[in-house]
Formats: structure tokens, C-alpha cells, sequence
């Protein structure tokens, strides 16, 4: 009987707890639960971490378009955090991107996505947040160039491209369509990186999720778009690899990887399935497939040949990889994005793929610069976005010198 | 725990040293991986002989092509680099025998299968073994070095080394000779990363296909002829040209 009383109590706890949760103190531990969970979703920790460093403690550069902006840090901290700031300041920033000094952060804080997270996601970060163990590590906020590092500009920008709101369900769609989009178009912010950015480093809304190039890496389209998209992707597809870091079509590396391993392997099943949800259900956009390469083509000829001495082995002759091992490269997508950073990259510096508790393995590939001239490099990402059925734009060699040099040095 | 007696004494001893042993390396998380991360082999370096003189590379790129000699099958010795191969080896650690325990006693009719038993690295080999082979020629074939014989004149007495038959002064000809030959044969088959096997032409002729990784698309095609040219650790193509 004890027993039972126990269970019952512990079942109705959570119950109990939920209407307290908005404002509630930082030892609300289903609040300060809540919170954790967002955070993970909002992938917060990956910018605001040196790789290696003190989570949570900031100091990372973000590469922009305008300079490097360095992550601060959001430990409790009085001097060096945020340990000054009250949930209402934290709303302020999430919603509208100023900070209680009244100075504006840069939209590479996605504020212009976190805008849409509710008030009571917001209390329940902060109340995560200030559970944190308090982290001495002074940032320098200001390393952006003149005149970008005049953080008033923001004033003129957000006129132009930003709008402070909340989430509005679509009454037509299903709760979980929903649920995806809040999640999407908000607190994930996966628009910030998979939609093209305008001349002022704004997301242009008109081609939204169809792709970007950041910090040379290609950021696919995630529309609906089948041969670009997720068109022949299954929700299940997209569910195991943000779950896992690969499915039977693709293996995330590179920024995304990253994403895997600190934001989406950590989000609930359902969560995940919303998100698919709404990547599949909201509609297809992207450019028409460009005609492919004739066969006889110079560097088709050339490319096959470098493909069969050094791709082969492990991507198969066929393209279609070894499960689970080895990605497919036939109608992979981002292998016939229009931009072809990522898998010029790939070839150049090799790449890993995401671990997780569910795939551990992280399988590598080695890096070619070494053996293959920038015209080899050329010809061979041209013969694999030309094979097999894909289609896509050819590469000249100058675009492979470019980003050998970009990424000689990278050490991530 | 208290040590009470010799027998725990010694197990903790034994504890202690095998857990420091077996804590020495521990990966956490995925495998180690950084991007650029590359080994490239080493370049054959600067043009011209590292370590013959031009007398003794004449003499060499002289036995390699007899050994190998250019025919209707593919390149010869001297072509297909092996030459190159042997002095850029002669200059590394293979010359000095560095990983060898170089030390006596030696005996003075050693059994073949007691494997090397003399004090002469393979610098020495070279250095002295050619300069006596030449003094053997001077001496025998009118003032002419080995280069200069014949082919006729030359098989005959890289026969003649071979079976213990001619004396060089003051050098093994037998020693000589076996060496030469070990090493043009390792030049004429080894990556061409290394300076031989140029074109891939020692590969070719015996039909290996390189350092291709993997043949599974191959072996489901049973009775088909393999048809890709062999592949080297650079690529298709020799990685350097002839130095010399």
C-alpha cells in the first residue's frame, strides 16, 4: 500500500509541478529539467564552448561574413556571465536581441529564430542556465572590424530584416506539424544556416531552408526538393540520422555533426518526428537539375579514373557505398547541392562522421589533398555529381585552389 | 588493507606494475581523427646520386640491365629505375644496416641460412665490392671497366661472380653479386614511390595490380580479364622522374 502511495505520488509530481513552472526559483527541478532539454534543442553549447574548453563558458569564434564574432559566456558568473541578468533580460535577448546594457547582439546569436521561443521556453533556459556552476572567463565581445563592430548598426538591420514575434500554429496542420515548425523555425534555428543570407548577412525568407554556404561548408537544402532536398528522404530517414548521425542515405559531418552530437541526439523521439514532420510536409523549393555532363565530357573522363584509383575501395564503383560504413554518393544530395564546398572539402581534408551513444563508430575518410592535383580534385567531384543518375553544375580547378587554401590550416 | 604477510607484499607489487601497464594509452569517446592529416611518402629528394659516384652508378645502371634487360616484355633495369632505387636506399637507414646488430664473431664459412655474417653494411658492400670489380676488369679486359664490356663479356662474368668461379681482389664476389641482385629485383617491384618500378613497368610485366584497396566489384565478375592498369601509392602515374 506504501508502496503504491509512493508511485502515485511520484506520477502526479510532474503534474503538480507545471503550473508553477513560469518564473519559477532555479531549484525548480522540473523547470530547470525543461530547460536543459530546450537547450539541447537550441544546440546552445556548441557556439558557446571553445572545442575542448569549459562548456557553457563561451569564447568560440563564429566566422561571419564581417569578421569573427566571440561567443560569451553564459555561466552564472557575476562579472564574466550572466550572472547579473534576470529572466526578463534573458527573455529581452531571446526575443528581440538586446542585451539588458541596451547594446544589440549580432544576429549570429539567431535571435532573429529565438523570437519565436515562448516565454515560458525562455524562463525555463534561464532557469537551466542559472544552475550552471559559475565559470571566471572573460570574452572579448567586441572583435568584429570596423564600421561592423558598431553594434548601433543593429538598429538599421533589424529595421530591415527583423521582426520580434511568436510562434503562430497553423490551425490546418496536424499539433505535431506544429510542433515541428516551433521547433524548426525557432529554437533550432536551423534556417540560420540551411537558408541562402542576403549582401547584410540576412536570411533570405523567400528561399527559406533551400541551402547556404557558411564557413566553407555546404548547408543543403532541406526543403522537399527531391533531388537536392529531402524529397526521397522518409520521416523515419530524417528521425535516424538527427537521432543517430547517419541513416542508410547520408553520415553528418562537419557542422552538422555537431548539431548531431550536442543538440538533436539528445531531443526526444517525438520531438525528432516533428521535426521531420514538418521539413517533408512544408514543400519542395530549389533550382531546376542542370543537364548532366555528357560521358565523353574531359573531366567525366578524368574524374572516373581518379574515382576508380581512390574513391572506390570504399564509395564503390557503383556509388553506392557500404551501409552504415560508407555513405552513398548516387543521388546523395550533398553531392549535387549547386554550391560544391562540402564535398570539394571532403575530398580535400577528408571528414568523420557524428558519434553518438546509438552509432559510436564515427568512420573517417582520409584527406587527398596530398595526392591530387587541384585539377584531379576538380575533375573527380565533377564525375561524382555527373554518375550514376546525379545531376549538378561542373567544377573548375580554380574553385578547388580557392579552398585548398581556405582550409589547409583548419584544424575542425 | 594492512600488509601482513610476504604473499600480499608481493601481489600489491604485482598489482601496482601490471595497472600502470595496462592504463598506458586509453582513447575516450570516438576514434582520434584530425583534418589534413596526412603521411605522404617521402620525396626521393634532390636530383643527381645521394650516394654513388658516377663511376659506380655507370657500373650499377651496367649489372641492373643485365639482370633485367630491355626486351619486347617491357623496360630493362637501368630504364625502369632501379638504379635510382638502390642509391636513394644506399643514403637512408637501409645503408648503414642501422636496425642490424652489426657485431662479431663472425664465421668464416657461414651456412646461407645463417643469413648475413659479415661486419660490411650495405655502403661498405657497394663501395668496395664495385671498386673491385672494376679493378678485376682494368685488369682483365684490356684497362676497361665493367660499363664498358660487352654484354656477352659482362653475363659472363656476373656468371662467373655468381658461382663463386671469379675472385675479385679483396672483395666477396659472390657477396657482391647476391646483393646487387636482391636489391635490383626490390627496386624493379617496389611502389615507385621509392624510385624504381618507374611507370609501374616491373607491375605491369607480372601483372599485380598495385595498392588498389579492394576487388570485391571485381571478384563478382568470375572469368571477365581484370582490365585496370596498376595503381601505386601516388596515383596512376610515376610519382618522380628520373633524378639523374
Amino acid at each position: 500500500m506504501r508502496r503504491l502511495f509512493l508511485v502515485l505520488a511520484a506520477a502526479l509530481l510532474p503534474i503538480a509541478a507545471l503550473p508553477f513552472t513560469a518564473g519559477a526559483a532555479p531549484d525548480d527541478y522540473t523547470q530547470v529539467e525543461r530547460g536543459r532539454y530546450l537547450a539541447i534543442g537550441g544546440d546552445c553549447v556548441a557556439c558557446h564552448t571553445i572545442p575542448g574548453g569549459t562548456q557553457w563558458a563561451g569564447g568560440r569564434g563564429i566566422q561571419t561574413p564581417f569578421g569573427d564574432i566571440v561567443t560569451p559566456n553564459l555561466t552564472p558568473d557575476e562579472e564574466t556571465g550572466i550572472g547579473h541578468w534576470s529572466a526578463d533580460d534573458f527573455y529581452r535577448a531571446m526575443h528581440t536581441g538586446v542585451m539588458p546594457s541596451g547594446a544589440h547582439l549580432y544576429p549570429a546569436f539567431p535571435y532573429t529564430y529565438y523570437t519565436k521561443v515562448t516565454r515560458a521556453d525562455s524562463d525555463a533556459i534561464y532557469a537551466f542556465l542559472r544552475t550552471l556552476p559559475a565559470v571566471h572567463n572573460a570574452v572579448d565581445r567586441d572583435t568584429l572590424p570596423f564600421p561592423f563592430k558598431v553594434r548601433a548598426l543593429m538598429l538599421g538591420w533589424n529595421e530591415m530584416f527583423f521582426r520580434a514575434g511568436t510562434f503562430e500554429a497553423d490551425p490546418q496542420r496536424s499539433a505535431e506539424y506544429n510542433r515541428g515548425a516551433y521547433l524548426v523555425e525557432g529554437l533550432g534555428h536551423c534556417g540560420a544556416c540551411h537558408t541562402p543570407m542576403n549582401w547584410a548577412g540576412a536570411n533570405d525568407a523567400a528561399r527559406y531552408l533551400q541551402g547556404n554556404v557558411l564557413q566553407a561548408w555546404t548547408d543543403p537544402n532541406i526543403t522537399d526538393e527531391q533531388r537536392i532536398g529531402l524529397g526521397s528522404w522518409s520521416v523515419d530517414d530524417i528521425v535516424e540520422y538527427l537521432k543517430t548521425g547517419r541513416n542508410a542515405r547520408a553520415q553528418a559531418s562537419g557542422p552538422m555533426a555537431e548539431v548531431v552530437v550536442y543538440s538533436t541526439s539528445g531531443m526526444s523521439d517525438a520531438d525528432l518526428h516533428a521535426i521531420a514532420t514538418y521539413l517533408k510536409q512544408r514543400g519542395a523549393a530549389g533550382p531546376a537539375a542542370p543537364s548532366p555532363r555528357p560521358a565523353d565530357d574531359a573531366q567525366m573522363q578524368s574524374g572516373a579514373v581518379v574515382y576508380t584509383d581512390n574513391c572506390s575501395a570504399c564509395h564503390k564503383r557503383d556509388g553506392t557505398g557500404v551501409e552504415a560504413m560508407f555513405p552513398p554518393l548516387r543521388g546523395d544530395q550533398v553531392v549535387q547541392q549547386t554550391d560544391p564546398t562540402t564535398v570539394l572539402r571532403i575530398v580535400l581534408q577528408g571528414a568523420q562522421g557524428a558519434a553518438t551513444d546509438a552509432a559510436p563508430t564515427a568512420p573517417a575518410m582520409p584527406a587527398f589533398s596530398w595526392r591530387l592535383s587541384d585539377q584531379q580534385v576538380a575533375d573527380v567531384v565533377t564525375y561524382i555529381r555527373n554518375s550514376w543518375g546525379n545531376t549538378a553544375q561542373a567544377v573548375p580547378a580554380s574553385d578547388a585552389a580557392r579552398l585548398r587554401k581556405r582550409v589547409a590550416d583548419t584544424a575542425e | 588493507m594492512t600488509i601482513s604477510t610476504r604473499r600480499q607484499l608481493l601481489a600489491s607489487a604485482a598489482i601496482i606494475v601490471f595497472s600502470r601497464a595496462a592504463f598506458g594509452h586509453t582513447i575516450l569517446g570516438k576514434l582520434p581523427w584530425r583534418p589534413n592529416e596526412v603521411y605522404p611518402p617521402e620525396p626521393l629528394g634532390s636530383p643527381g646520386w645521394h650516394f654513388f659516384t658516377p663511376g659506380e652508378a655507370a657500373t650499377v645502371d651496367a649489372m641492373v640491365d643485365r639482370f633485367i634487360p630491355a626486351d619486347e616484355l617491357g623496360p630493362g633495369g637501368k630504364q625502369a629505375g632501379c638504379t635510382v632505387f638502390i642509391d636513394r636506399q644506399l643514403s637512408g637507414p637501409y645503408g648503414t644496416y642501422e636496425w642490424l646488430y652489426m657485431k662479431g664473431p663472425f664465421p668464416a664459412d657461414p651456412l646461407p641460412s645463417q643469413g648475413l655474417q659479415s661486419p660490411l653494411t650495405p655502403r661498405q658492400q657497394y663501395r668496395l665490392g664495385l671498386a673491385a670489380l672494376n679493378a678485376y676488369c682494368r685488369g682483365k679486359y684490356d684497362n676497361r671497366a665493367f660499363a664498358q664490356l660487352d654484354a656477352d663479356a659482362q653475363d659472363k662474368l656476373l656468371d662467373g661472380m655468381e658461382k663463386g668461379e671469379v675472385q675479385l681482389p679483396e672483395f666477396s664476389a659472390r657477396m657482391l653479386f647476391g646483393t646487387v641482385l636482391a636489391n635490383t629485383m626490390e627496386g624493379f617491384f617496389a611502389d615507385p614511390i621509392y624510385g624504381g618500378n618507374r611507370d609501374m613497368a616491373g607491375w605491369k610485366l607480372i601483372g599485380f595490380p598495385g595498392t588498389r584497396y579492394d576487388y570485391r566489384d571485381v571478384m563478382q565478375n568470375p572469368n571477365k580479364p581484370y582490365s585496370l592498369p596498376p595503381v601505386g601509392l601516388k596515383g596512376r602515374v610515376s610519382a618522380d622522374r628520373s633524378p639523374t
